[in-house]
């Protein structure tokens, strides 16, 4: 207790310190008057009687010191004391301090900015209550099962050791609510299900729009215990069969087009035609528990689901579902997966027939029977979310590294100006200070100045996360679209932590350094310092050329990436091109009325002003976008071989012509080849190259395995790129529309126009409005706008790998302007006697811009050593198709990681930007006086 | 004249003898503590005066001792101690301990008692 008290009477007396001086001053000078008073009593003269006053008190500046000490937080007084010295000693060099301050802040705040994106993507949790509490579930098998997805039907077989699948059949989701409920000792306190609802068409007030929302089981909101912030939140129920369809609004999409009206509760909204009520709308910052970035702006209990989707449902046998559930208090993951697991897979085999394959046997084995798995769910969907984590980490990792050649920058300058406090900090050292004492004062400056540093760094986080954030977007897979990046308090303090980090690092060096030189060698003006330039000093500017060799390569590599994949050759024509597309099976067309539907369209756009020629495709070139088929060759059955794969395409008559694909052999398709003709097809060169080498094609039918149609090749044309600049060309069918009725859907047309595409926008909006209000047009763009997006992650590298390059160049360029001169500036005798001697200025020029060249040197050869490292590490077989190291290697178009043609632009640009660098001390080396110089002495 | 040596102050006595001191004589300034330590001690203890300052210190931050700015004698303004209750009890409890101490030492030097 008592030295609790102790403490607090200090921290007290540290606020108090002008005052308390004062009073000691005071008692002193009074205790010293009584004392002479009396000794003037007993008969002794002023000044006797001082001087023995004084004896008899002994040193008053010592008993002072001793009191202070004892009176406040002697520790706390110090480090304000540095605090004061340092700002003072900051300001004196007001130009290298913002120099220091701006380079500091433009790393910390970069890194920061990242971090928030790591925050926002990776660490975030669902704002729900105790999310540590909730688990998601997967599944694998060791066998391939069929299994219809959300988009079509393929062979999974999720062997363990790989990630496994989140996607649920609704059925089988239900088995393991049965299990759950009714078992009163099961380790969830709910299970719960969610699935999305992409492409759904809503109408507010007159305008429809296509966006996306999600269905959910009635317990969903209950389970993670969120409350709606208007009206009431889906319950059970509400997701019966019978009951009526409600829906809950995302809070945003209720600010947007309702105005935060709370009279909407109550109202009809149109979801595909249908009507919903609304019923509530969820909190603010919830997002659904989707995949990161999908904000479903409506909710829908799933046993309303088949309203919305009609004969699509989901529910009808799609593995669609993601399951998540909420462990009771003491529970453990493994525990809730040992009571679900049997209940999946019984509820999974009855349902999954095994592949399709005729040489797999019928029976299935134990151990191969499909596995639950389970994970924990405080942040929802993992998959994308693991997806991104390569990429964010790996601009993290650049990221970080300049800021260490910021910071090696500053050491750089720090270990400058040291050494010319050497002599100052020598005679504190021998007049006693302590070594450990003057290490703290000099890293008080460096903290304060990473501090600084740090403040004006989160300024800088501001602008450079609003610039991540407009910059990326789904496309670039670096940042998933409609994400928020915050600077909340755990990204704060990472940047105070950073800022900290760094101002040790790049101040403990200089500060150990200058107090620990031989005492004698510094106190003399000695005439030579043995290197002007200390071995710590000119390894640190070795890494900073390196660092900035290395991150320039990257962004050469990625310009040039950039450029070969924009003037790929896309095998088609894609200026001039207005897209858009439609999906008329949402306002309710099917069959026969969609071809009609479309006729009616084309009529009105082959018409409009403006339109040289209007087509359409099913699947939108240069997109990611892509509808694979399996087929079988003339002759073959599925007894007999395999299914071949193949490119798909549904197109108009004047397809080939409106994109400029040029026709090769047999016949284009007419308006003839329709419903009640023969079922035609037209391929592509590689289709018919890989499957009929022999050039034998026109004629030939062929099985389309998809309804097991057989079609007629009728023509070839030239291959086009299908999915992206970059993918290898595929083998490509292509299918008259006429002949498509039942599978035609969606489709993306292309308007060849004579003027700027754009332009017609609207007006083709208002065509397809007047030809139905129920229909919203959706992906409008040009196609050379398309294919630039689809580049975006490229874009993004080479022109982050630049800024950072050119950013990473130019500090090391200052670093070298400093070091040279300052090293300048302490050989200045030197040069004056090698002047005296004969030494020419350009020898002179030579000397100091060798000097500092054989660094860059050095630091281009230890680049080029770890790009080597790395190139090998990158070929290297250890890693599998999936690894990151993979995913690098593919990063690159038509470069390799090894360019000679970069590598050797790149080490010229260092070189001239160095040559500068050390050119500039060097003139000044030139222009010393030897007269002058040597007189110094 | 021979001079007799002066005994320093035991560390850790000055704190007692300040509390005595305060005991005895009621409210005090510094100067006249130490004077009043001095004379009691016979002028045999070597004091530098200046040291109590800091030992007045520790004694009001244990609050043992409290301060009050007053008038002195000669009308001046000066700084005067004064012994709390807690402080009191301390005296008994830094006495009683000396005693002891002390009895135990003497005992020692003193064998012949049998």
């Amino acid at each position: 207790m008592t030295s609790l008290q102790i403490f607090l009477s200090r921290l007290r007396a540290l606020f108090q310190r002008r005052k308390l001086e004062d009073e000691l001053n005071d008692e002193i000078q009074v205790h010293l008057e009584m004392q002479i008073e009396e000794h003037i009593r007993q008969g002794m003269n002023p000044d006797e009687a001082r001087y023995l006053a004084l004896r008899k008190f002994g040193g008053v500046d010592q008993v002072k010191e001793i009191y202070r000490e004892r009176r406040t937080l002697t520790f706390v007084e110090t480090f304000v004391r540095d605090l004061r010295f340092g700002f003072r000693m900051l300001r004196r060099s007001p130009g290298m301090t913002t120099v220091a301050i701006l380079s500091l802040a433009l790393g910390i705040g970069a890194n920061t900015a990242l971090f928030s994106v790591v925050d926002a993507v990776l660490l975030k949790t669902l704002p729900v209550e105790k999310p540590e509490q909730l688990v998601l579930f997967e599944w694998q098998s060791g066998r391939p099962f069929r299994v219809s997805g959300m988009s079509g039907t393929s062979n999974v077989a999720v062997p363990p050791g790989h990630r496994g699948l989140s996607m649920f059949r609704n059925d089988v989701f239900q088995q393991m609510r049965k299990a759950q409920a009714t078992e009163t000792e099961n380790p969830l306190s709910d299970l719960f299900a969610f699935g999305p609802l992409a492409d759904v068409t809503v109408k507010v007030g007159n305008q429809p729009e296509v966006t996306k929302g999600q269905a959910v089981s009635g317990n969903y909101f209950a389970a993670l215990r969120v409350q709606a912030t208007v009206g009431r939140t889906l319950a059970d129920d509400d997701d019966r069969a019978g009951a009526s369809p409600v829906v809950m609004l995302s809070y945003q999409f209720w600010q947007e087009r309702f105005g935060g009206n709370r009279g909407v509760i109550g109202q009809q909204l149109t979801l595909n035609q249908q009507s919903f009520t609304i019923i509530g709308v969820t909190p603010p910052a919830f997002n659904g528990t989707l995949q990161v970035g999908y904000s479903p702006t409506f909710t829908i209990p799933l046993a309303i689901e088949p309203l919305l989707k009609g004969e699509r449902s989901n529910l009808g046998g799609v593995w669609w579902l993601n399951v998540m559930g909420r462990l009771k208090p003491a529970a453990t993951q493994q525990q809730a997966r040992e009571s679900l697991n049997s209940p999946f897979q019984t509820a999974a085999l009855a349902v999954m027939p095994p592949p399709r394959k005729s040489n797999q046997p019928a029976q299935i084995e134990v151990k191969d029977y499909p596995q639950l798995i389970v994970e924990a769910g405080g942040r929802g969907m993992l998959d994308r979310r693991k997806a991104y984590a390569p990429s964010i980490y790996g601009l993290f990792i650049v990221v970080g590294l300049v800021l260490l050649i910021a910071c090696v920058n500053l050491a750089n300058l720090l270990l400058a100006r040291a050494a010319l406090r050497g002599p100052e900090i020598k005679i504190r050292l021998a007049v006693g200070a302590g070594r450990w004492r003057l290490i703290r004062q000099l890293l008080t400056e460096s903290l304060l100045l990473a501090t600084l540093g740090g403040v004006v760094g989160v300024l800088f986080a501001y602008w450079f996360k609003d610039a991540l954030s407009a910059f990326t977007n789904e496309d670039t897979g670096l940042l998933p679209g409609g994400v928020e990046l915050s600077l909340n308090w755990r990204v704060l303090g990472f940047t105070l932590g950073v800022s900290l980090l760094t101002g040790v690092l790049f101040g403990l060096a200089p500060a150990w350094r200058a107090t620990s030189l031989d005492l004698n060698s510094t106190l003399k003006q000695s005439g030579r310092s043995t290197s002007s330039m200390s071995r710590l000093s000119k390894g640190l500017l070795v890494v900073q050329v390196a660092v900035s060799a290395l991150l320039l390569v990257g962004a050469g590599l990625f310009i040039r990436t950039l450029h070969n994949l924009q003037h790929v050759n896309l095998g088609f024509n894609q200026e001039n091109l207005l897209i858009f597309a439609v999906k008329p099976e949402q306002a309710g067309y099917k069959e026969e009325k969609l071809l009609r539907f479309y006729q009616q369209l084309f009529d009105r756009l082959d018409h409009l002003p403006g339109v040289r020629a209007a087509t359409f495709g099913k699947v939108q070139l240069i997109a990611n976008d892509n509808f694979i088929n399996d087929f079988l060759l003339p002759g073959e059955t599925e007894a007999t071989a395999a299914q071949h794969e193949t490119m798909r395409q549904m197109v108009r008559e004047n397809y080939f012509a409106t994109m400029e694909i040029p026709f090769l052999r047999g016949r284009e398709f007419t308006v003839q080849d329709n419903e009640s003709a023969t079922r035609v097809a037209i391929v592509n060169q590689t289709f018919q190259k890989t499957f009929f080498p022999n050039g034998d094609v026109l004629g030939k039918r062929i099985t389309n395995n998809y309804k097991k149609r057989e079609v007629e090749i009728v023509g070839v044309v030239a291959d086009t790129k299908y999915m992206s600049q970059r993918d290898d060309i595929e083998p490509l069918l292509y299918t008259p529309w006429k002949q498509e009725a039942t599978d035609i859907g969606k489709m993306h047309f292309a308007l060849r126009t004579t003027g700027d595409p754009a332009a017609l926008a609207n007006q083709v909006r208002q065509v397809v409005h007047d030809l139905d209000t129920n229909l919203p047009v959706t992906e409008v763009d040009t196609q050379s706008g398309r294919s630039e997006t689809t580049l975006a992650q490229e874009r993004l590298y080479a022109r982050l790998f630049s800024i950072f390059g050119a950013l990473a160049l130019a500090l090391a360029g200052i670093g070298l302007f400093g070091v040279l001169a300052y090293s300048v500036s302490q050989r200045t005798k030197e040069i004056g006697v090698r002047m005296a001697f004969g030494a020419q200025a350009t020898n002179v020029i030579f000397m100091v811009v060798w000097q500092g060249m054989k660094l860059v040197l050095l630091g281009l050869a230890v680049s080029s050593l770890i790009g080597y490292v790395l190139i090998r590490l990158l070929n290297s077989q250890y890693f599998g198709s999936d690894s990151w190291q993979q995913r690098m290697k593919q990063q690159l178009y038509g470069v390799t990681i090894g360019d000679p043609l970069t590598l050797l632009t790149i080490a010229l640009l260092l070189t001239l930007v160095a040559l500068i660098a050390c050119w500039l001390p060097a003139r000044r080396a030139a222009k010393v006086d030897p007269l002058v110089a040597l007189r110094d002495e | 004249m021979v001079r007799e040596s002066k005994h320093e102050v035991l560390p850790g006595t000055l704190n007692l003898l300040i509390l005595k001191t305060l005991a005895t004589l009621g409210p005090l300034h510094g100067y006249g503590i130490a004077r009043r330590i001095e004379q009691v001690s016979g002028d045999l203890l070597e004091l530098n005066q200046g040291t109590i300052y800091p030992a007045l210190l520790k004694l009001e931050q244990m609050r043992w001792i409290r301060t009050k700015w007053s008038t002195s004698e000669n009308n001046r303004r000066a700084k005067y101690y004064s012994l709390t209750p807690a402080g009191k009890r301390q005296l008994a409890k830094e006495e009683e301990e000396w005693e002891r101490t002390s009895s135990i030492v003497t005992r020692f030097l003193n064998p012949a008692e049998k």
